[in-house]
């Protein structure tokens, strides 16, 4: 008896909790984008777009622009708006305007996504060159709807190696470490909405720098971040005839190694190893004789995309590769004297890449 | 004769008893608060902790066995007389209560922030209280095989640690010893509290079936739970930069946050709501033990009318307090405080004493 109404008890203690505290999906709006901009007068500009959970409406999306002056500030505005109660715990892309991104310390804006335990970390970061709200207005027929395009073009372009996919979590690491400099998507929208690289950020996560989808790849390389695929199509120097010689290979295996010594300044010696296989060859070679002579040509030209890509940063005193995880790691004593400017550091530092290429196959044509 | 023999527990039931004491929900901030002061060598001090913690495990179990029928209620009255040894049982039982206390205040704090913000505190408790009272109104040996059954129940969650393994960087743990010794012993006194819990056993020698094996149970439960602690820490430093990690109060949980599947996000709430099954096998041997010595001081034999009481008195705190976070943060250092004497200085202290009084005794029975 006694046992039965403890039971009943707590049944009943159980089931009270449920009716006070619920929420249908029908009155929750879920802000699967957040944009960030500013307007012309530096305002902080807020976008958001939902989906709409209604059979009457026709367009199942909601997007909604507000001057706020914070996120969190901003959700109150939504609510004034959209048509149910705004919630972050779904967002899945935080759009953010390069007017912004030039701006000292926008990255306060973001907290709330740190702070409050409901909200998401996985959220994708992006830069979008030119006006946040090109992208989240834009309504493209052969799409899906925005959320669900845009997070699916990262995610696809990421595996390949286009762009570099940079979680708020992975953001808030990058930001924080001191040996490397935060590297994020970067999107732009002219007649339609392009991934153009990757934007590259500074200590005190200022726009700095963009750079290609190749040399994103090469980022990545540098970064030790060696999975996906890596397709390369590369005009390779060879002696004759002057046309451009382009090849493409794709690489089934690529392995890097840094190595880091002080003298006077930081010198670091990256080793990449590549294993290429020919999926494309626009010259005649005959590869079974002079394979060697190729693996030459293709280390000469990737050895100087590399050299370039290092020198763009170091030009502008920024390590997107985390050399400097390198250099607290086996020279501790003297990155800790300049563990606080290691981008200047990092702008004196020598690195050395060299590549070797193995030519694993040449495809099933000579 | 076996006074407790009906309630004998086996040396499995000993040893998930006393491990499910020491971890609690300590666990989900200990990679933090093990960064702010050792950086990334903060790993090392958990083991000099369990070192530390064995070492005053062997001394409280030496004590025991030479009273084998006897808790730690009479081995105080015969070495301190019935005033003095009744006065000392009652720190442990206030211990015991309030140790109870910051474990479930810490544990509904959690459970409100993630889960059910609007829900009252008291009736969070109220949920709590009911499967601890009746667990906790029975006798050891059900104690015993709840704690068994919840670690087989939980065993699988350190395997999703390994998921964001795989984007750690092992660098981070480069150079060892940063900063030399200093540091890390600076950590020592967090880790060594982080093991608190293993006083049970005061309690639990006479229950236990194999003596001659309670060294050896005492020893493994540390030892179960500085593996759980250096694993959970050492994923953590891998993932997290050491410059990152201090800014999350709770590492663990984000770490958790970043786990997502194709069918379910937030991993770190579902983890959360299993994890109340680990953190209640901490929170029920202090419930009852506070009842069951409060049973033994007054001289009754059944102890779960204590059990309601305090309880109830938990539930009536948390009504008018309505704790806060930095509450609950204060009164787990008082816990701790209390945690040195009771668990670190007094086994050592009784074992001199003991071997002094049987001396002494001996002499005057001569």
């Amino acid at each position: 008896m006694k046992r039965k109404t403890l039971l009943c008890l707590s049944l009943v203690a159980m089931m009270m909790t449920g009716c006070a505290d619920q929420m249908f999906v029908e009155d929750v709006s879920l802000s699967l984008i957040l944009g960030l901009d500013l307007d012309q007068d530096d305002h902080l500009l807020v976008y958001m777009s939902s989906p709409v959970f209604n059979k009457e409406a026709k367009v199942k999306e909601e997007k909604v622009e507000v001057k706020a002056v914070s996120i969190r500030d901003s959700r109150e505005l939504f609510d004034q708006t959209v048509m149910a109660l705004t919630s972050g715990s779904k967002t899945q892309l935080l759009l953010v305007g390069k007017k912004l991104l030039k701006r000292k310390n926008w990255i306060d804006y973001i907290d709330p996504f740190y702070r409050d335990p409901k909200n998401t970390v996985t959220t994708r970061v992006v830069a979008v060159d030119g006006p946040v709200s090109d992208v989240i207005f834009f309504r493209p027929k052969d799409k899906p709807r925005l959320p669900l395009y845009l997070a699916n073009l990262v995610d696809t372009a990421y595996r390949r190696n286009v762009t570099i996919k940079t979680t708020l979590q992975e953001f808030h690491e990058q930001t924080t470490e001191k040996g490397i400099t935060a590297s994020i998507t970067e999107m732009k929208k002219d007649h339609k909405i392009m991934l153009t690289g990757t934007a590259l950020l500074d200590e005190q996560s200022k726009y700095k720098l963009s750079i290609t989808p190749n040399e994103n790849k090469l980022l990545r390389i540098l970064q030790h971040k060696t999975k996906g695929d890596f397709p390369f199509t590369i005009s390779v120097p060879m002696e004759s005839n002057g046309h451009d010689h382009w090849i493409s290979f794709s690489t089934p295996s690529i392995k890097t190694k840094t190595r880091v010594r002080y003298d006077n300044h930081f010198i670091f010696n990256t080793d990449v190893k590549m294993r290429v296989i020919i999926t494309e060859r626009l010259f005649p070679f005959n590869v079974r004789r002079d394979a060697a002579k190729l693996q030459k040509s293709i280390e000469k030209k990737m050895q100087a995309d590399f050299e370039r890509l290092i020198k763009k940063t170091q030009t502008t005193g920024i390590d997107p590769f985390g050399f400097g995880i390198y250099a607290r790691a086996y020279t501790y004593p003297e990155w800790k004297k300049v563990q606080n400017q290691w981008g200047k550091a990092f702008s004196k530092a020598d690195v050395n890449v060299k590549v070797h290429v193995t030519i694993g196959g040449m495809g099933t044509i000579k | 004769m076996k006074k407790y023999a009906y309630n004998e527990i086996t040396l499995m039931q000993y040893i998930f008893l006393i491990n499910g004491t020491q971890v609690g929900t300590g666990v989900l901030s200990l990679p933090r608060i093990l960064a702010e002061k050792a950086g990334s060598d903060g790993w090392i001090a958990i083991i000099i902790g369990w070192l530390s913690s064995v070492a005053a495990s062997i001394f409280l179990v030496k004590t025991g066995a030479k009273y084998p029928e006897d808790t730690l209620y009479e081995i105080l009255i015969r070495f301190f007389g019935k005033i003095l040894g009744k006065a000392l049982i009652s720190v442990y039982i206030v211990y015991f209560a309030f140790y109870a206390w910051t474990i479930l205040v810490n544990a509904c704090l959690y459970i409100k922030a993630w889960f059910l913000p609007k829900t009252p505190d008291y009736i969070i408790l109220l949920l709590f209280s009911i499967p601890t009272f009746f667990v906790a109104r029975n006798g050891l040996r059900v104690l015993g095989r709840y704690s068994e059954l919840s670690f087989y129940m939980v065993i699988w969650i350190p395997l999703f640690f390994l998921i964001p393994l795989k984007d750690g960087n092992w660098l981070h743990f480069l150079p060892l010893l940063k900063e030399g010794w200093r540091p890390v012993l600076s950590a020592v006194p967090t880790t060594v509290f982080s093991f608190l819990g293993f006083e049970v056993a005061f309690f639990l020698y006479p229950f236990l079936q194999k003596k001659q094996h309670a060294v050896l149970g005492i020893t493994i439960a540390n030892t179960l739970t500085m593996l759980f602690y250096l694993f959970v820490t050492v994923v953590c430093f891998a993932y997290f930069s050491p410059d990152g990690i201090i800014e999350f109060n709770q590492p663990v949980l984000n770490l958790l946050k970043l786990i997502e599947f194709r069918f379910l996000e937030r991993f770190d709430m579902v983890l959360l709501a299993v994890y109340l099954i680990v953190v209640s096998t901490a929170w029920i041997p202090c419930v009852f033990f506070a009842a069951f010595c409060s049973s033994q001081l007054l001289g009754k034999q059944d102890h779960s009318n204590y059990v309601i009481i305090l309880l109830l008195i938990i539930i009536g705190v948390v009504f008018w307090l309505d704790p806060t976070w930095i509450d609950s943060e204060g009164w787990q250092k008082k816990v701790v405080k209390g945690g040195l004497l009771l668990a670190f200085v007094a086994p050592p202290f009784l074992w001199v004493y003991s071997w002094i009084y049987e001396k002494f005794r001996r002499r005057v029975s001569h």
